[in-house]
C-alpha cells in the first residue's frame, strides 16, 4: 500500500467529514459500526479523491469503500501519472 | 383565558412563483398545466450538469422599492396582493391582534452570498446585508412593512416550513393570541440551495419528474401566504371566506439528516394526525397536494404512505405542483396550499405534468388505485383537500382545508403545565477571552453515550442543542421507547441558527465554485437540522418545530410547547432556546455594530422539559415550576435597531400577568434581559419602573454567561424554575426581547 497516498486519504477524511483523527486507522471499517459512513459520506468521498488524484469513483463497486486502504489500492490502480 | 375552539378561515391569497406574478396568473399557468422551470438566471451554471431553476420573474426592484433581501421581497409581494384579496381594511382593525407567521429554508441566504462574495472580492462589506441574512428578520421585515403590530414568528422547518407556519397560525389564534394572521411562506433562488442540492446529486438533469422518473427536484422561489383569521372576525367585518383551515399533523421521522424512512412511517404518522386533529376521516380527503419532489427516495416513500392510507380509491386525487413551478423550499407548503385553495375554489384538480403515454402506464402500476392526475386538470367537486410538506431533518407536515366547517381540536389554554427537567449548556469566559464559549468537545458528549460516528456530522449548532436536549431528559428521567416516542416533541427557538456551516458552506461556493458545494456540510444549513439530530438520537417521534425570532425566540418556544401540549398532540414537550458562537458570528455581530456598549456574547442552549399535569402524575415526576402564564407582544422598530418601544414590552409582561390571573405585586423575582446595550436596558427600567411602582428583585442570567441569544432567553426561566424549586417564591417572571420590536414575558408559579 502506498503510505503517502493513504494518508492523504486520511487527512481528507478526518477534514471532510469530520471522523475523529484518532479514531481512524487504515482498515478501519469505514461504512459499519466502526466510523459509521453512509451515503452523503460517500459523495464527499469521491468528490474529495477526483480533488486529491484525479481519480473518478463514482459508479465503481462497495468493495472500493471499505477502508483507507481498499480506497488507496483503488487510487493507486486508476492514477493516471 | 378561557378555553375556546374557533374556526379559522382563510379570507385572502397571494402567490407568486415561477407561474406567474399573481394569484390567479399562477393558477392560470398551473391549472393548464404550464411549466415555469426554464435555464438557471440567477447565476451561472456552465459547470454543473443541471441548469435547470423555476425562478420569479420580476426583479428584487419590482417586488418592492425597499431594500430588504430578496426572501423578504418575494414575501411583501405576495403578502400584499393576500391583504389586498382579503379587503383587511387596516385602517380600521387593532393592528396588535395581527400577527405574521412565515416559513422560510435558506432565509437571507441571498444576503449572506453577497457579503462573503464582497469580503473574497476584496470589496467593502455592506453592513446591512448583516441584518438582512437571518431568517429571523423576514417577519418582522414583513409586518413592519404593513404596519402590522401582531405577533410574528419564522418557522424554519426547511422544506415542511411553509405548511407548519399555516398550522402555527390556526394554533395561536385558536389560542386567543391574534385576530388574524398574514402566514405562508418565503424563500429565494439561491447559490446555497443549488450548490448543495447539486452536492448531493438530488437535481434533475431537465424538469423535475414527480411520481414519474423521480430522477432529482428543480428548485424553485416564491411566497405564497394566506390571510388567516378566526370566523368570528371574519364575519364580523363581512369577508368572503374561502374555506376553513381545519387541523395539521407534524411528526418526526427520527430516521435521517436528509432521507425520509423509506417505510413512510413519519408521513402517515403526520397524515394521520392532521386528519384526526380535523374531525375528518381519511376516505372523506378529495384531493391531496402530494410532497412529490420528484426524489426517487422522496416518491418512493411517498408513494408507499398514500398507498397504505389510502390505497384503491380512484376517486382520491393526487397531484404534485412542484412539476410546474419546482421545489420552493420552505416556500413550497405555502405555494401549494394557495393551489389547493384555488382547486377549491375551480372545482378543478391542477395536474402533476410531464407524463408520455409510456410514462402513464407506468404511473397505473405504481399508483396503487389512487387517482394520479396527469398532464391535464381534472373537473371534481372538492370539499376537503390536504397538503403535505416534508422535510430534511426528517420533518413531517399534514394540513387540511375544506369547504364546510368540522369539529376540529381546540386547544385548552387552562390546563396545567409544569417543567420537570431542565437541561443547561452555557459558556465559560476565560482570562482573556472576550467572549463565553461552551465546551461541545467529544469528551462531553462520550458521558451520553453518544458515538463519534453520529457526533461527528453535527455542526456547533446541532452540539448545542444535542447536549442539552439530553441532559434534560435525563434530568426530567425520561427514557424515550416505543412506548412514549409519538408522545413527546420538540421546540427550538433561535436567533441566528446554524450560521457557522452556513456561512462556511457559502464560502467555499464563493472560493471553489457552484459546483464544489460540500454534501457533508449542507443538510446541517438548515435552521432544523439540530432539532432533527436530536429526534434522531433520542428517538422522540412527535411535534418537531424550529423557530427563528431573535433573542427571545428561547422564550417563545415555551409558548409553541405548551401550546403542543393544549392541543393534546403531546404529553411531554422539549423547549429549546440556543445559539452558537463562533468567530463568524462574533465577527458578524462586531461589524452590524452590537458590541461596542459593553456587550459580552455567549452561546449555549437551554431545554426545558414541559409536561401534562396527567403526565407529571402518571411518571411521578419532580416539578420546578408550573407554567402559569405567558404572552408574546411587539411593536414593529426595523430590523437590527437595538431597542424597540417599551410599549410592546409593557403589554407582553401585563398580559402575561393577567394570562397567570394575578397581579404584579405577587411576582418577587423577575429575570431580564439587560445586556449593556443602553437603548435596551432602558427599555426594561422603563418597563419595571412603570408596572413595579414598589420595585421588583431583577437577576439576570448574562452576568455569567454572556448575552447567549436565545439561549439566554430560555435559561431566564430555566434559572426561575430552579430558584422557585427551592425558595418560598410563589410567582416568578422571565423576560426577553427580540429584534424587530417583539417581546415575550412567562410567569412561572410554585408547583
Amino acid at each position: 500500500m502506498n503510505e503517502e497516498i493513504a494518508a492523504k486519504i486520511k487527512k481528507m477524511l478526518v477534514e471532510r467529514l469530520r471522523i475523529p483523527e484518532d479514531e481512524l486507522e487504515y482498515d478501519s471499517e469505514l461504512f459499519g459500526e466502526d466510523i459509521g459512513l453512509d451515503s452523503i459520506d460517500s459523495i464527499e468521498i469521491i468528490v474529495g479523491l477526483e480533488d486529491l488524484f484525479g481519480v473518478d469513483m463514482s459508479g465503481s463497486g462497495k468493495e472500493n469503500f471499505q477502508s483507507i486502504r481498499t480506497l488507496t489500492q483503488y487510487v493507486e490502480e486508476h492514477k493516471e501519472d | 383565558m378561557s378555553d375556546s375552539i374557533k374556526r379559522c378561515v382563510v379570507t385572502g391569497l397571494g402567490l407568486v412563483c415561477a407561474l406567474g406574478d399573481d394569484a390567479a396568473s399562477c393558477a392560470a399557468s398551473a391549472f393548464s398545466g404550464k411549466s415555469g422551470i426554464e435555464d438557471v438566471k440567477s447565476f451561472g451554471t456552465a459547470t454543473c450538469y443541471s441548469h435547470k431553476g423555476a425562478e420569479v420573474a420580476l426583479t428584487d426592484e419590482e417586488l418592492c422599492s425597499e431594500k430588504y433581501d430578496r426572501t423578504t421581497l418575494l414575501c411583501i409581494k405576495a403578502a400584499g396582493e393576500a391583504l389586498a384579496d382579503s379587503g383587511l381594511d387596516l385602517e380600521k382593525e387593532d393592528r396588535r391582534k395581527i400577527g405574521v407567521i412565515l416559513g422560510t429554508c435558506i432565509g437571507g441566504a441571498a444576503s449572506i452570498d453577497k457579503y462573503y462574495t464582497d469580503s473574497f472580492e476584496g470589496k467593502e462589506t455592506c453592513k446591512d446585508d448583516i441584518l438582512r441574512m437571518p431568517a429571523s428578520a423576514i417577519a418582522n421585515n414583513v409586518a413592519g412593512h404593513f404596519g402590522l403590530d401582531g405577533i410574528t414568528a419564522n418557522i424554519v422547518n426547511a422544506c415542511a416550513a411553509g405548511t407548519m407556519s399555516l398550522a402555527g397560525a390556526c394554533d395561536m389564534i385558536r389560542s386567543g393570541k391574534a385576530d388574524v394572521f398574514v402566514a405562508g411562506g418565503c424563500d429565494s433562488f439561491s447559490s446555497l440551495a443549488y450548490a448543495g442540492f447539486h452536492a448531493l446529486h438530488a437535481l434533475s438533469e431537465d424538469a423535475c419528474s414527480p411520481f414519474n422518473h423521480s430522477n432529482g427536484i428543480t428548485i424553485g422561489e416564491g411566497s405564497g401566504v394566506l390571510i388567516i383569521e378566526s370566523y368570528e372576525h371574519a364575519v364580523a367585518r363581512d369577508a368572503k371566506i374561502y374555506c376553513d383551515v381545519l387541523g395539521a399533523g407534524v411528526s418526526s421521522d427520527a430516521y435521517h439528516i436528509t432521507a425520509p424512512r423509506p417505510d413512510g412511517e413519519g408521513q402517515m404518522s403526520a397524515i394521520r394526525r392532521a386528519a384526526y386533529n380535523s374531525g375528518v376521516d381519511l376516505s372523506e380527503i378529495d384531493y391531496i397536494n402530494a410532497h412529490g419532489t420528484g426524489t426517487s427516495k422522496n416518491d418512493e416513500a411517498e408513494f408507499l404512505s398514500l398507498k397504505t392510507l389510502f390505497g384503491n380509491r380512484p376517486e382520491l386525487a393526487v397531484s404534485s405542483t412542484k412539476s410546474m413551478n419546482g421545489h420552493c423550499l420552505g416556500a413550497a407548503g405555502s405555494i401549494e396550499a394557495v393551489l389547493t385553495i384555488e382547486a377549491m375554489k375551480r372545482g378543478e384538480v391542477p395536474p402533476t405534468i410531464g407524463y408520455s403515454a409510456e410514462d402513464i402506464e407506468a404511473l397505473k402500476e405504481k399508483s396503487g388505485g389512487i387517482g394520479f392526475v396527469a398532464n391535464e386538470k381534472q373537473a371534481k367537486e372538492l370539499n376537503v383537500c390536504m397538503s403535505n410538506s416534508f422535510a430534511f431533518g426528517g420533518n413531517n407536515a399534514s394540513i387540511v382545508f375544506s369547504k364546510e366547517p368540522r369539529d376540529v381540536k381546540g386547544i385548552s389554554n387552562t390546563a396545567p403545565i409544569y417543567i420537570t427537567g431542565v437541561g443547561k449548556v452555557t459558556g465559560t469566559k476565560d482570562e482573556g477571552a472576550s467572549d463565553y464559549r461552551a465546551d461541545v468537545s467529544p469528551e462531553v458528549f462520550k458521558k451520553h453515550e453518544v458515538k463519534s460516528a453520529f457526533l461527528r456530522k453535527l455542526d456547533r449548532f446541532s452540539d448545542l442543542v444535542l447536549l442539552s436536549g439530553i441532559e434534560a431528559l435525563s434530568d426530567a428521567g425520561i427514557k424515550v421507547d416505543d412506548t412514549n416516542a409519538d408522545d413527546i416533541g420538540i421546540v427550538i427557538g433561535t436567533s441566528d441558527g446554524p450560521i457557522t456551516e452556513i456561512v462556511n458552506f457559502q464560502k467555499l461556493v464563493i472560493e471553489k465554485g457552484i459546483e464544489n458545494g460540500s454534501a457533508f456540510m449542507f443538510p446541517n444549513t438548515v435552521y432544523n437540522a439540530a432539532g432533527g439530530y436530536l429526534s434522531i438520537f433520542t428517538g422522540i417521534r412527535g411535534y418537531n418545530i424550529t423557530i427563528a425570532n431573535g433573542f427571545q425566540a428561547g422564550l417563545q418556544s415555551v409558548m409553541y410547547a405548551c401550546d403542543a401540549i393544549r392541543r393534546g398532540d403531546e404529553n411531554i414537550m422539549l423547549a429549546t432556546g440556543a445559539d452558537e458562537l463562533t468567530d463568524i458570528e462574533h465577527d458578524l455581530y462586531e461589524n452590524a455594530g452590537y458590541l461596542g456598549d459593553g456587550v459580552v456574547l455567549g452561546e449555549g442552549a437551554v431545554t426545558l422539559i414541559l409536561e401534562s399535569a396527567e403526565s407529571a402524575a402518571k411518571r411521578g415526576s419532580k416539578k420546578y415550576a408550573q407554567i402559569a402564564g405567558y404572552a408574546t407582544a411587539r411593536h414593529s422598530v426595523p430590523y437590527g435597531i437595538a431597542g424597540g418601544t417599551g410599549e410592546a414590552l409593557v403589554r407582553a409582561i401585563e398580559e402575561a400577568i393577567a394570562d397567570a390571573g394575578i397581579s404584579a405585586e405577587d411576582i418577587s423575582v423577575l429575570y431580564g434581559f439587560a445586556n449593556g446595550l443602553k437603548p435596551l436596558d432602558d427599555i426594561l427600567g422603563d418597563a419595571v419602573s412603570k408596572i413595579w411602582k414598589n420595585g421588583i428583585e431583577i437577576r439576570n442570567v448574562r452576568e455569567d454567561s454572556g448575552e447567549a441569544r436565545a439561549a439566554s432567553a430560555a435559561l431566564s426561566l430555566a434559572r426561575a424554575a430552579e430558584d422557585m424549586k427551592d425558595s418560598g417564591s410563589e410567582y416568578m417572571m422571565a423576560v426577553s426581547f427580540g429584534a424587530g420590536g417583539i417581546y415575550s414575558a412567562a410567569v412561572l408559579k410554585k408547583a
